[in-house]
């Protein structure tokens, strides 16, 4: 059986319509070290899936291979499939950039490109795929700014550079740039753990909005924000994944004793 | 590894395991009192007031783990259910002092036909060992042991419908004598219901299931 026949089997047979990607026997490597072994994770659409864990977990390795960034790391290596709409990412015929442009990342610390302005940074992805400046990409930098809800505050800064805001604005303004490519997916990395609590609020409200538009994978140190923000929960250890499900049956009744003993503080 | 919810929650235990402990006090203070036509309406209303003001300490205490630790899983139900589980301590005592005060008001059952105050003893007896079995379950964490007050609870419950058929039948009980009775019976059933709560509890906090003991 081919790859592509082999990508539709699994579209039939394992996808289900509200199931947006989905992991099956996922491992990688980084030259001889293991960081994940036989993940099989479903990420539902229109919903917030918190990957928890303790640091060297694999929850960083897990969502980078959602968009093939892991591979960047020259000893990188993985075998099993990542589905996204029930197609391998990792088909021959497929283009990583493109997957990334469906696939988008937020990271842990702010990284606005430090020599643009507000609107630069949010139409950078935009121009590097063709779009010329003009009424269109104003719209679309508009609606971006306005759904990662900082247009209010920097719609008459727009030209001062991007690394001119607040730590938490930069935050915004980095998914700003992240949601004008218009994503299918968005991951986050850890978006908040260099903020504070104000603006780490106001990213968790914006993430809980995201979801009536984009399926959302979020990593996180703060149980407690895994458990305000997601709708699903997936606890990994060691590389593995320990247990996953509905975020609130994770936090009141977990299944797995190493889950009960980390989320309540016990170790870690 | 001990961590800063852990000595909050000893001392919330410790103050629910008083509640206990006080809980089975007035119950059998004034079960036994109303049956030996003994007034104990003052000691009962004072342990009553006692039990109050527990419960409001216990749910402070809970509130400010909540507010300060943001506990889940095993933790959270632990606090939630002694939140519960004070609520029904509480009524344990409300219920004492609403039996004793009948006894006190009416008079006893000194004037009844013989097998009323034998009913309320018998039932009485049985009532004090799901109270029992319920904080000693509580404390031990003893799931099987909680789980046995369903058998008594049944008991209790017919007891209580067999005492309200007699009483129909029996029309030389006096007014007085019926009236007292079909109170204090309902009330045993109530405390009965309560035992039944905090054993359900007690199964919860251990395992995370929902059980119905009744």
């Amino acid at each position: 059986m081919n790859s592509k026949e082999n990508t539709e089997k699994s579209y039939t047979e394992q996808m289900r319509p509200d199931v947006k990607m989905q992991s099956i026997g996922l491992n990688a490597w980084f030259g001889q070290k293991q960081a994940l072994k036989d993940i099989n994770l479903t990420v539902k659409a229109n919903a917030v899936t918190a990957i928890i864990g303790p640091s060297g977990c694999g929850k960083s390795t897990f969502i980078r291979t959602l968009n093939r960034m892991h591979e960047l790391v020259p000893t990188a290596k993985m075998s099993g499939q990542v589905l996204l709409d029930g197609k391998d990412i990792y088909a021959d015929e497929v283009d990583p950039v493109q997957i990334r442009r469906r696939v988008g990342m937020v990271f842990q610390k702010p990284n606005p490109f430090p020599t643009m302005s507000i609107y630069d940074n949010v139409a950078a992805g935009l121009k590097l795929t063709g779009a010329k400046k003009g009424k269109n990409l104003d719209e679309v930098v508009k609606r971006s700014l306005e759904q990662a809800t900082l247009w209010e505050e920097v719609k008459d800064d727009l030209k001062k550079p991007g690394t001119s805001i607040s730590g938490g604005q930069q935050q915004r303004l980095c998914i700003a740039r992240a949601i004008a490519l218009q994503p299918e997916v968005i991951l986050m990395d850890e978006p908040c753990s260099a903020l504070d609590p104000i603006a780490t609020a106001k990213i968790e409200e914006l993430i809980v909005n995201l979801k009536n538009d984009y399926t959302v994978v979020i990593v996180t140190h703060s149980m407690q924000q895994a458990a305000r923000v997601s709708d699903f929960t997936a606890f990994m250890y060691l590389g593995q994944l320990v247990e996953f499900g509905e975020t609130s049956g994770v936090f009141e009744n977990p299944k797995n004793e190493l889950t009960e003993k980390y989320i309540t503080g016990k170790f870690g | 590894m001990d961590r800063l919810l852990d000595r909050g929650l000893e001392q919330l235990t410790a103050m629910v395991h008083k509640m206990g402990d006080t809980a089975e006090k007035i119950i059998a203070i004034s079960l036994r009192g109303f049956i030996r036509g003994k007034d104990t309406s003052e000691d009962v209303h004072e342990l009553s007031e006692v039990l109050v003001a527990m419960t409001m300490e216990v749910e402070e205490k809970a509130f400010g783990l909540i507010a300060k630790y943001q506990p889940v899983a095993s933790d959270l139900r632990i606090i939630n259910s002694y939140m519960k589980i004070a609520y029904d301590f509480e009524r344990y005592g409300r219920y004492a002092w609403d039996i004793a005060y009948i006894g006190k008001r009416l008079g006893g059952l000194k004037k009844c036909d013989p097998w009323i105050p034998e009913h309320i003893a018998d039932m009485s007896e049985k009532v004090l060992l799901m109270v029992k079995i319920s904080i000693n379950s509580l404390k031990s964490h003893d799931t099987e042991l909680a789980q046995t007050v369903s058998k008594t609870e049944q008991e209790v419950d017919e007891m209580y419908f067999q005492f309200l058929d007699k009483l129909v039948k029996e029309a030389s009980a006096t007014n007085q004598c019926t009236i007292s009775g079909v109170l204090v019976v309902r009330y045993l059933e109530r405390i009965a219901d309560h035992a039944t709560y905090v054993s359900e509890a007690v199964v919860y906090i251990a395992t995370g299931k929902k059980v119905t003991l009744r």
